[in-house]
């Protein structure tokens, strides 16, 4: 039997459009990674003048800090597996911040303002932790440091 | 997926929060200019401004341009000749802090009463005035023109806060009374307050 009605037809085609319509995209699941083994060399960041003579019109106020970070991810649930990790700074007080980082080869160095993510590893993951050794350099508007502030950020991936 | 998963935190705090310097006169500078990475250093010399009045203008009312022996012509902040010496004195500098502060730094005269002779003869300091300028600017100075105080500590001009701050001052004498014959010294030291 294929004689089918314009009706039946007109109801077909509908319910298909609906149900590309409807259909829920797949929402990937960001999970952060164990980073406990993580440590810096120093106990704090001291912030110095990036420049130390302000300019005429007060325009730049930016501040410098460096640390070195022994970074430890445990990714044991993802051995043998191959993962994209991001480093994630949420925005967050003072204010506006930015890191950039040099790496041993293992990570990806690169820049970071917060509220925002960049990715720092992609590959195979053969080993139960990924490490490497970072310098960070944190960058800060000088106008915006009133006492001793925390900067927190993390590691994190994406699965489906 | 489980585990014990945490975010890493870092301490930041500011090791040199504020920083100020003046420059009355010559200054020094590692390296300058400043905007290319130059930086400030102490320097003590006291500088003169100094006039010659001759005996027949002495006390006529014509004021007297003073010359000084500052060579400071340029700024350091870009080694720009922003004051044409010997005829002016630079003075200029910054204060810089954390936390965005809007209150001014002072800058201030410490003033004798009096510029004094070997014999006691005296000129009183407020005889002294200044103008103020600097190559290329407009608008208001932030070390504007004024006069000495007769001793006392005055006010000669402010720093906004992170900000560079520079004029060049031309001094004069009134030469408005006659004081006996001889050399008229006194010494005028400038601070800068900051908040």
């Amino acid at each position: 039997m294929i004689a089918v009605s314009r009706a039946a037809w007109s109801t077909f085609f509908l319910a298909c459009a609906l149900s590309i319509i409807w259909a829920p995209a797949a929402v990937a699941k960001t999970i952060q990674i164990d980073d406990t083994g993580t440590q810096s060399l120093e106990p704090s960041v001291s912030l110095h003048w990036k420049s130390l003579a302000p300019s005429r019109s007060g325009a730049d106020n930016t501040m410098l800090g460096t640390s070195t970070l022994r970074v430890r991810l445990n990714v044991m649930p993802w051995l043998h597996r191959s993962l994209r990790i991001y480093l994630n700074l949420p925005a967050q007080q003072p204010g506006p911040i930015s890191i950039t980082w040099l790496t041993q080869g293992r990570f990806i160095a690169g820049q970071l303002r917060s509220g925002n993510r960049v990715l720092v590893y992609a590959g195979p993951i053969t080993t139960p932790f990924l490490e490497d050794t970072l310098n960070v350099q944190y960058s800060v508007d000088g106008s915006l440091v009133r006492r001793t502030f925390p900067v927190t950020f993390h590691f994190e991936t994406d699965e489906d | 997926m489980s585990g014990a998963a945490c975010a890493y935190t870092a301490t930041l705090s500011a090791a040199s929060p504020m920083t100020v310097f003046l420059q009355v006169g010559v200054g020094t500078f590692t390296n300058p200019p400043y905007i290319d990475g130059g930086q400030p250093a102490n320097n003590t010399t006291i500088n003169t401004v100094s006039a010659s009045i001759a005996a027949g203008v002495a006390g006529t009312g014509t004021a007297q341009t003073m010359t000084t022996n500052s060579t400071q012509a340029t700024s350091y902040w870009d080694n720009y000749s922003y004051c044409n010496v010997p005829g002016q004195i630079y003075i200029g500098g910054f204060y810089r802090t954390t936390g965005g502060s809007t209150t001014a730094a002072l800058v201030t005269a410490t003033v004798p009463a009096a510029l004094t002779d070997t014999t006691g003869d005296t000129i009183p300091f407020s005889k002294i005035t200044w103008t103020s300028s600097g190559n290329g600017d407009s608008g208001a100075e932030p070390f504007p023109a004024g006069t000495f105080v007769n001793g006392g500590v005055q006010n000669v001009g402010s720093m906004a806060s992170n900000t560079w701050d520079e004029s060049c001052w031309t001094f004069s004498y009134l030469n408005n009374t006659l004081p006996p014959a001889g050399t008229f010294t006194g010494v005028v030291k400038y601070t800068l307050s900051a908040p």
